[in-house]
Order: structure tokens, then sequence, then C-alpha cells
């Protein structure tokens, strides 16, 4: 067993209704400040996340939180340095990140509310890396083959 | 604090280990979290961190158990601690380097005399100053001696832990060594109290990641701690902390509430009067913290918490100081008759426990019972 990951901790759900509704009562908050963020995306644009591991929240919140917002239709994994998951919500705009490093242990767990995350739009910087690759290669190309960078005259 | 430019900038750095603009946006989206700002900030940091040059540091160890550099390096690898050695360049650290003896004092001498001026000291541990310092010695010096030198050329000093930052348990009563925390004895310079034993991982990642990223030292509490982490109580931040304002309190280790999970403040949490990120960055990747596990808050991040009293006897109302103050802050909420029916009856629930202290003092009792109470 390389993390702690890996011990089998199972959260009971507190069984008290009044209980769980002193625990939960975070709850309400989060989804007003989400509904929000949505409408001053539609309004400006602006995008926004909340940080869920910054908040005072219960063992069982996160799980009955992810039940209230559901599931959508996109499910986007990303592989650097350790697994990121991102995945729509039931509620268009809402995307629940979760960030993991190399060995699987949780870094951030955060609602992005975006469009789409800005995590998957490359950065300027890697867009003129990429094409002084690509021209690099294409030269190399027409090199092998003799042709002109440009295509065949 | 700026060291050399013909050091590589952190974003060169970056790229030569193979670590990725998106692992590097990751990294500062947990770290953003770590302190207090909101996540849409972590872009900005990555770009900034990305153009800064790391500094030097140097990390002495005194009186201290080694917990503290157990928990700076902390072996999840590779976490987002791990991360932190991109930021910083750790040019001694006895510990931990493999050079000894004569080579490695020269190690310290020429990475203090390459950035003097500029390096952050960092050290572990209190000096002991009865008879002289001999109650710490290395290559022939007193600890003393070894803080002052290195002080001198240091841009900030990081105490890191309870034992470095107010004396801890070297300093705990009869303290027979002298031993006295750094900030007191190195006068003039700029001092960042990183208290708990040991500190939180990432806690002490996210204090060097501020200074490297602002290039100064954090905003800092009345005991020289970073504020963005000590701000708050681990009682404000607590998730039990409904069932404190209920009134509903767990009386032994082992009864009803205890297993429903309710407020542990009459066994002795010392959460209301100490300020630390426990509640919200918790430990070992954020499985848990005391509390969450079923074990009062010791109070381990403030100054003498090994003097005051037994860690099982819940606090004196007097003790209540800062939390106090919320506590009046909240009264003019709407959510304030919960919180102040909360403090009555913590207050309340002192007087019971108390109560049943002097029954169990009164009445014969088996050697576990009195250790519990002690």
């Amino acid at each position: 067993m390389r993390t702690l990951g890996g011990i089998p901790i199972h959260v009971e759900p507190t069984g008290s209704p009044e209980t769980a509704g002193a625990l939960g009562a975070g709850l309400g908050a989060i989804l007003s400040e989400l509904a929000t963020l949505l409408e001053a995306l539609r309004r400006s644009g602006a995008e926004g996340a909340i940080d869920l591991r910054s908040l005072p929240l219960g063992p069982d919140d996160l799980d009955r939180l992810q039940r209230i917002l559901g599931t959508g239709e996109v499910d986007i994994r990303i592989e650097a340095n350790g697994e990121s998951r991102i995945r729509e919500t039931a509620v268009g705009g809402l995307w629940w990140t979760e960030h993991r490093d190399a060995a699987g242990a949780l870094l951030a767990v955060l609602i992005e509310v975006a469009r789409v995350p800005n995590i998957l739009s490359p950065a300027d910087e890697d867009l003129a890396l990429g094409a002084a690759r690509l021209r690099a290669d294409a030269a190399a190309q027409c090199a092998e083959f003799g042709e002109s960078p440009h295509g065949t005259t | 604090m700026a060291p050399p430019e013909t050091e590589p900038t952190i974003g060169e750095l970056l790229d030569r280990n193979g670590i990725s603009r998106r692992s590097f946006i990751k990294y500062c989206t947990a770290m953003a979290s770590l302190l207090a700002l909101p996540p849409i900030a972590a872009r900005a940091m990555a770009a900034q961190l990305r153009a800064a040059r790391r500094p030097s540091v140097i990390y002495l160890s005194f009186q201290e158990c080694t917990g503290c550099l157990e928990s700076f390096t902390r072996s999840f690898a590779p976490t987002i601690e791990n991360m932190i050695f991109n930021m910083i360049s750790l040019d001694y650290d006895d510990t931990l380097m493999a050079a000894a003896g004569a080579q490695a004092e020269k190690a310290r001498a020429q990475a203090m005399e390459a950035n003097y001026g500029k390096y952050l000291l960092v050290v572990d541990g209190a000096i002991p100053t009865a008879d002289g310092g001999v109650y710490h010695c290395a290559a022939g010096r007193t600890g003393l001696d070894i803080l002052t030198d290195c002080a001198k050329g240091a841009a900030a000093i990081v105490a890191l832990g309870t034992c470095a930052s107010f004396g801890g348990l070297p300093h705990a009563d009869p303290n027979p060594t002298g031993a006295r925390a750094i900030s007191a004895l190195v006068p003039g310079k700029p001092v960042i109290n990183v208290s708990g034993c040991p500190p939180i991982p990432e806690v002490i990642a996210g204090t060097f990641l501020q200074y490297v990223t602002t290039g100064r030292v954090p905003d800092l509490d009345e005991h020289l701690r970073p504020a963005v982490f000590y701000g708050n109580s681990i009682h404000d931040r607590c998730y039990r902390r409904p069932f404190y304002d209920r009134g509903e309190f767990a009386k032994t280790f082992d009864d009803e509430g205890a297993r429903n999970g309710w407020c542990l403040y009459e066994l002795g949490c010392k959460g209301p009067t100490t300020y630390n990120a426990c509640a919200t960055v918790k430990w070992n990747n954020a499985v848990s913290f005391p509390i969450q596990s079923g074990h009062p808050c010791l109070g381990c991040a403030e100054p003498d918490f090994w003097d005051r009293g037994s860690f099982y006897s819940p606090i004196p109302t007097a003790r209540w100081g800062k939390a106090g103050e919320v506590s009046a802050a909240e009264a003019g909420t709407l959510a304030a008759g919960a919180a102040l029916t909360g403090v009555a009856v913590g207050v309340g629930s002192v007087v019971l426990a108390r109560r049943r202290i002097s029954r169990h003092q009164r009445a014969p009792h088996s050697e576990s019972e009195t250790h519990n109470e002690e």
C-alpha cells in the first residue's frame, strides 16, 4: 500500500436527520454562491470557482453536495504529473474538478464556473512552441524527401 | 532578496525537469487553496512564480526531535510539498546532506558567503542559553553562536515548529537548559514563526511559497505566524462546531456523544484557544485531523502548550482570549443567538466537568481514571 488513500475508509452518513441537518448547514450557502457565479458568467463572462477544501465541511458533506449537483454529459481526464478529473455536473457551466498528484493523493477539489474549464486551453507560449516544433518537423521532412516546406512545385 | 540573475528562473527549472504548464497550474491551484486565495488567483500565481528565481535556504537544527524536518520532507512523493524543492535551493541541511564534519561546515560557509543578505535561514528547535549554551554544541560551537552567526546574513528567518517559535518542549517547566525561542535571540531580524508540533507540511510549503511569490515576509499575527494559516481558531473552523453551538458534548471517550461525533470541548479540546489550519488543511493528504479522529486538540501550535494544565481538562473560560472576541463579533449577526447559546452552554459544560472531576477526586478511583484526569 503506497498511500493512505489505499486504506478502505468508508464514511457512514450520520443517522439522525437532525444531526445531518446541523452538519450540512453550509451547503445552502455554497449552492447560493454557485447560482451567483453562474449569473455573473452569463452576464459578463467572468469565470469563478469555489474551493471546497478550504470550507469546514463535515465528512459526508462533499458526497451530499455531489448528489445535489448531479452528473452531466462531459467527463474529462487529464494526465499531468498525476490525474485530474473534470466532470460536468447536471448544472451546465458547473464543473466538479479534482486534481491528484502522481501518487493519487488529492491536491485540490473545486467547483469551477466556466463555459470550458481554463486548464484545458493551451497557453499562448505552448501555441508558439508547438508551431515552432511543427515548422522544424516540416523542414526535416522536406529535407528528407527533397520538397519545399511550402509544398511541391 | 532577489537571487543572482545567473540563476535560472523557476519556470526554466520546471521546463528542465519536464513539469508541464498544466501540472504547475494544478500545483498552484492547490497552493492558492492553502493561501486562502480565490481559485482564480492560481493563474496569476503560476505566471509570477515561473518568472521568479529560487532563494538560497540554509536549514539549522537545534533542540528538536526532527519531527519538523520529517514534516517538511514528508515522503508521499511526489506531492505538493515536494514541489517546494523546485521553489527553493536548499543549500545546507546537516540532516539531509551527504557531507559531514568539516566539509559540511565549509558548504554552509560557502552558501552564506555567496548569498549574503539574501538567503532564507530556516531553524527548527529551541536554543539552550543556560550555562553558556553548553547543552547544544556542534563543531565546537554552541547553538547560540551558530544561530547568531548564520542570522547575520539572512534576509529573513523561518522558525519551524513550536520549539523554534516559542521554546516548545525544551522550554517546558522547569526548562533546565534555559531554552528560548529563535525570535528572542535574533534582534532586528524578521522572523516568521511556523508553529505546530510538527507544523502541517502544506503550511510549511505555503509559507515558503508566499515568500518566494511576493519576495517579502507575509502578514503575521501577534505571535509572528503567517496570518493566512493561523488567523482562525481550530474551534471556529471545526466541522463539529454546530454541536458546540447546540450544547452537545462528548463527556467520555466512549459515550454516546463520542460515538455521534459531538463536540470534544469537555474532554479538554484546546480548539477555542488554538490558531492553526488543521481543521481545513488537515493531515496526511487531508485524510483527517485529531478532532475528526475523535481526540481533542492539544493546542500544540500555541506558546507554552505543554504547561497549560491537563490535555484532558476543559479550558478555563478566562483563557479564551481571541476566541471570546470572535464570539462577541458574532453577537451582531443573525447567528448570534446560536453562538451565544453555545458559549453559555460551553461555560456550563466547564462547570459540570469540574464538578465531575471534584467528585472523582473525592471518591476512590482507579489508576486509569487518575491518568485521564491528569
